[in-house]
């Protein structure tokens, strides 16, 4: 339930304004391009400014106390800091006006930083005439502020993770073993993601499976965590600790109740289709297992290749065939969530020039694992795909999709390829020592914990052939054999060999569906720069978005390797329970109210709710808004027709005074002052 | 667009009307089966050379470029050329002017001393390109079935060369730049076959002034081309640009003289234009193609024999 | 007055909060400069752009506005930002109207990894502004 204060937009009675004016230089930030006393004399002649001061920092416990102590004086009753952008330091001014006793929101911060020093450096007088304007303004807007109170509402102690590999089995985990309520949803009918398809993982070369099918099973067996897999969330709605989801599980067409398990409808199924978990290196049927140790261990009928012949039906020991299957729509309320939907791999189709999917021997690093893996579908012997022959000679080419500037891959490092490269050639190398490994590269990024020395290790004792020289192109030669076209840079001489099969370190890419993703969740994909969601701030709040109560996890943010996206599932996790343990979170009060005395009732603003927060009242014919379900977009504000929307904060009363005083009365020639 | 609409100015360059005219001569006859009407332009020049003299100073190209495109845009025509290197200069020259400003206006201004003005009005087609996306490879494949009473049955080697394919962005087949299979579709007539020879993208290494200034290393390039098309069994190679023609045709001469050391033996495969092979498909002598020289000629193409052909085809109709 | 080697034309931005906004403050932290004339007002939403605070602007004198707000399908609020892009090309046509230049109002989408881009829209439009000389309110042409 919600606690809330009274609306106070209707309490009119009010001081006059007397506001005090905090300009900061934020060392040479500000300082070392404008004249930061001077501003501070202009401050003082506008209106209803009382007081003026400066200080180094603002945002230190000195520049804070100057700002509390003004108000304990009872000097000031609004208060402007000059500084940085409010979406720096906003509460940490709104915090200390409270505690110097002021409601917190009779503050306005100025950005004269990020909007001016910073990118007007070398013009002095351009800088000092923005740094006025954007001071004259919050001095407008503040004295048209009025108090208001935060509103609090209840969290849900619930988690909703989407995407169950590595990052959001351990969120789920920490989440469930602290005693919270976690759904656990992914598109795949199994959990173990792209973890699942690895062989060995590096420095340690622990087998994949063998760390991960135990987090697995436990995620499966754990009372707290509800596993729905082959499900997918198909709308949210709601706020931070009260979002509402639907979820739609796809129909498996098989009864997991009665199904044994038994395996034999994959054994009688007359279709072969491409199997996606070898990444179509190996055929399945069209009713099938993803793969031995998939958890849950539920088969499933593709439907897409079924022909509905029945054999399995007619044969299953259990009858648990069911073709008239539908989907199923659940919906949970959730406090939280988490997002860990991870990476799609570069699509090398996009390289021209490697030949991917036309030379029959380049295969890309992930199929590469998948021929590594006991369970693969060669079972562990690697053979090349023209004619199954074990290779003698194996090229690696890495940054295939990634460090590429010509707008066929991204311009990004993708973090993982220099290593899981050496990890593959080793392990090749460690099961036939009498056969040749080239990695052509760039660069060789061993960043992590042992990661050089796991390189160094296998340089030195496993022959394999470090080239650096990015590879220029690659042919078919005759019988399968793919030459291998670059140049060695340390030696400064082409190179061309002939070997046996190629693999393409591929990079790794936001997954296709993250623009839906992020529509749906109302987090934000980067546009312009490499396509992964973006966090709330690179540095300090990695695991956070800017939507409240949705954290982010793994590769979903960026490439990164296990141990860091483990840590990532982890602080996300930490960071949803730190809102949920408090049982309640607050939320800033910009929502808007209808006058109702001057709402015409002409409805215009009802359908323009994306919130659906206005409904019409009969009978008083007005429109009203839900104040919790209100997200304080304004939109309704600027569009009625009869101004009877007032929003809190960004009202017409608080705007349009900016907007006024945003450009000097007198003419720009007199504006411009010799310094 | 029916077959009757098109009509286009064409453009000769240098090296087809001085040394190889028979291409002119081939490209006409065939285009005149397909009702493409094609017009003089009069006071042509070099397109120039997009090797050599863009090397030089991208302004002169510019304005040199600029004015034989102003011919075409004076006659209200798109431009049709059969070089690939025309095409490098005269597409790149137009691309370039619609769109910078800055390079529109100092080209006008040298224009303007000989009463011309760059509009940016008209196309340039190279004729493959006309071939392949204005008639089509469907329609070519018809008109052929039954030009003649045996079909060619050939096995080409396609040289697509250069300034054709690249830079993709600005050309027709932008998406297969790094695979392209126009030129081959087009060919696949009368019974004709595509070879995949290694390296069939590569240069013949004539082009940015390399036959020009390092003759010997140009011909070490084409001596690697016609080895792998050797290795591939091919009966004739089939070019869309006179330089690259020339490199191939007397190129061979050249190369299996100076090269007698390094080739296991002479190379001796026929070099097609490929409006020559569409000719030849449609039933046309090799005598109208130009492609029989009278003995007491000096100095006249083509000089690696197109005998081999002739004998392999037999008879025309 | 009229002299245009001392116009500093005199652009106002409003800004929706969550991209724009975050758009100008990373163009700000990787400090890409452009010509100081461009102030910016803050609104939670472009749904919130009011088409009354463009015209306020340029009745008080502004040279030319600019609103920005998120790409449409990416806005923070679902779809406020779907709104204003149905205003904005009306007003535009009411301005010439007005007897003001439309070019003096700038309609764009950035988002917040697009400081880059605003930068380059900012210092292009001052440019213009330049030229088209100063509001006429104040006694341009």
């Amino acid at each position: 339930m919600v606690t809330k204060t009274k609306n106070l937009n209707k309490i009119n009675g009010r001081d006059p304004p007397k506001i005090g004016v905090y300009i900061c230089w934020c060392g040479i930030n500000i300082g070392g391009v404008v004249d930061v006393p001077k501003l501070c004399d202009y401050a003082r002649t506008l209106p209803n400014v009382v007081l003026a001061s400066e200080y180094k920092f603002m945002c230190s416990d000195i520049g804070q106390g100057m700002i509390m102590e003004d108000i304990k004086a009872g000097k000031i009753n609004r208060v402007v800091v000059s500084a940085c952008s409010p979406r720096m330091h906003e509460e940490t001014f709104r915090r200390a006006c409270e505690e110097g006793g002021l409601n917190k929101f009779l503050f306005e911060q100025a950005n004269i930083r990020e909007h001016c020093t910073w990118v007007t450096m070398h013009d002095v007088p351009g800088a000092t005439r923005i740094a006025k304007d954007h001071i004259r303004m919050a001095v407008a807007k503040v004295g048209a502020l009025k108090p208001l109170e935060v509103t609090t509402v209840k969290v849900e102690p619930s988690t909703l993770i989407v995407g169950a590999g590595i990052a959001g089995i351990n969120a789920a985990l920490d989440l469930a073993n602290s005693g919270y309520k976690v759904y656990l949803v992914d598109k795949s009918p199994t959990v173990g993601g792209h973890m699942a398809h690895l062989d060995k993982t590096f420095p340690t070369m622990d087998c994949s499976s063998c760390i991960t099918t135990p987090k697995m099973s436990e995620v499966a067996r754990n009372p707290n965590i509800e596993l729905m897999t082959y499900s997918e969330v198909i709308s949210l709605d709601g706020y931070v600790g009260n979002f509402k989801v639907r979820i739609e599980k796809y129909p498996h067409y098989i009864d997991q109740n009665i199904c044994t398990g038994c395996g034999h409808c994959t054994d009688i199924c007359p279709v072969e289709c491409a199997n996606e978990f070898d990444l179509g290196m190996k055929p399945r049927k069209a009713i099938y297992l993803s793969f031995p140790q998939a958890v849950p261990g539920e088969y499933t009928i593709d439907m897409k290749h079924c022909i509905r012949c029945g054999i399995c039906q007619e044969t299953c020991p259990t009858a648990a065939v069911r073709y008239d299957d539908k989907p199923e729509y659940v919906d949970i309320t959730v406090g939280t969530i988490i997002l860990a939907t991870g990476y799609d791999p570069y699509d090398a189709t996009r390289m021209g020039q490697y030949g991917y999917g036309r030379i029959k021997n380049v295969i890309n690093a992930l199929q590469m694992e998948r021929l590594l893996s006991s369970y693969g579908p060669t079972e562990g012997k690697v053979k090349r795909p023209s004619d199954l022959k074990e290779p003698e000679s194996i090229v690696w080419v890495q940054c295939v999709g990634s460090r590429e500037f010509t707008g066929k891959g991204r311009k990004y490092c993708s973090r993982v390829c220099c290593m899981y490269a050496t990890k593959q050639a080793r392990s090749y190398k460690e099961k036939h020592p009498n056969t040749q490994c080239f990695i052509f590269y760039i660069d060789l990024r061993a960043f992590g914990k042992g990661y050089e020395e796991f390189y160094n290790d296998t340089a030195k004792n496993y022959g394999i052939k470090f080239i650096r020289g990015r590879v220029a192109e690659l042919l078919e030669a005759g019988n399968g054999n793919v030459i291998v076209r670059a140049e060695d840079t340390t030696l400064q001489r082409p190179v061309e060999l002939e070997v046996d099969m190629v693999v393409l370190s591929v990079g790794l890419e936001p997954r296709s569906d993250i623009d839906d993703i992020a529509r749906i969740f109302n987090v934000t994909a980067s546009k312009t720069e490499d396509g992964f969601l973006m966090e709330a701030h690179p540095k300090l709040r990695p695991v956070d978005t800017l939507t409240a109560g949705i954290f982010v996890a793994g590769n979903v943010v960026g490439p990164k390797d296990i141990p860091d996206t483990v840590a990532q599932a982890k602080a996300a996790a930490s960071s949803a329970s730190t809102l949920m343990s408090r049982g309640e979170v607050e939320i800033i009060p910009y929502y808007s109210t209808v006058l109702s005395h001057k709402c015409a009732g002409c409805k215009s603003c009802i359908s323009l709710c994306p919130f659906n927060a206005i409904t019409f009242n009969e009978i008083e014919k007005v429109a009203e808004i839900n104040d919790i379900l209100c997200k304080g977009c304004g939109t309704c504000v600027a569009d009625c027709p009869s101004k009877a929307i007032i929003q809190n904060h960004f009202d017409d009363i608080q705007i349009l005074p900016m907007i006024a005083t945003a450009i000097p009365k007198k003419p720009q020639a007199e504006e411009v002052e010799v310094e | 667009m029916s077959n009757d609409d098109l009509k286009f100015a064409l453009f000769l360059g240098c090296v087809i009307p001085n040394r190889y005219p028979y291409i002119e001569r081939a490209t006409r006859a065939v285009f005149d089966k397909f009702k493409i009407q094609l017009v003089d332009m009069k006071g042509a020049s070099c397109c120039p050379a997009p090797g050599v003299f863009r090397g030089f100073d991208i302004d002169t190209w510019l304005v040199i470029g600029a004015r034989n495109i102003t011919i075409a845009e004076e006659l209200g025509l798109d431009i049709a050329l059969m070089c690939n290197g025309c095409y490098g200069s005269l597409l790149e020259v137009n691309h370039t002017l619609k769109y910078d400003k800055e390079k529109r206006r100092m080209v006008n201004e040298h224009l303007a001393k000989i009463g011309r003005e760059y509009k940016g009005t008209v196309e340039i087609r190279h004729v493959v390109d006309i071939m392949y996306n204005d008639i089509g490879p469907e329609k070519i494949r018809n008109k052929t079935k039954y030009g003649r009473k045996k079909p060619l049955n050939l096995k080409l080697a396609i040289h697509y060369g250069c300034h054709l394919t690249k830079p993709s962005e600005i050309r027709p087949w932008a998406k297969e730049s790094e695979n392209p299979t126009f030129f081959d579709e087009l060919m696949e007539i009368s019974g004709c076959k595509s070879l995949n020879y290694k390296d069939k993208f590569m240069c013949c290494g004539a082009g940015g002034g390399v036959r020009g200034a390092f003759k010997e290393i140009s011909l070490d390039y084409t001596r690697e081309k016609l080895e792998n098309i050797s290795t591939a069994n091919a009966d004739a190679i089939i070019t869309s640009c006179p330089f690259c023609h020339l490199q191939f045709d007397l190129g061979q001469v050249e190369v299996n003289n100076i090269f007698k050391d390094k080739i296991s033996a002479p190379f001796n495969i026929p070099v097609l234009y490929f409006t020559q092979l569409i000719g030849l498909a449609m039933g046309m002598t090799p005598e109208e193609l130009g492609l029989i020289r009278s003995p007491d000629l000096k100095g006249v193409p083509p000089f690696t024999p197109v005998k081999p052909i002739i004998t392999k085809i037999g008879e025309t109709a | 007055m009229s002299s245009q080697e001392i116009f500093d034309p005199y652009i106002l931005g409003i800004f929706c909060n969550w991209c724009s906004y975050a758009g100008a403050d990373g163009a700000g932290t990787s400090r890409m400069q452009r010509p100081a004339n461009l102030r910016i007002v803050r609104v939670m939403c472009g749904g919130r752009v009011d088409p009354q605070f463009v015209i306020n602007a340029l009745m008080n004198g502004a040279d030319g506005v600019m609103v920005s707000h998120c790409h449409p399908g990416d806005c923070h609020y679902i779809e406020g930002n779907l709104k204003t892009v149905r205003k904005m090309p009306l007003l535009k046509r009411y301005l010439e109207q007005f007897g003001i230049n439309p070019k003096r109002v700038r309609y764009i989408f950035v988002s917040a990894s697009e400081g880059v881009v605003l930068t380059e829209i900012a210092k292009e439009f001052s440019q213009e502004i330049i030229e088209l000389g100063p509001n006429p309110i104040r006694g341009g042409n």
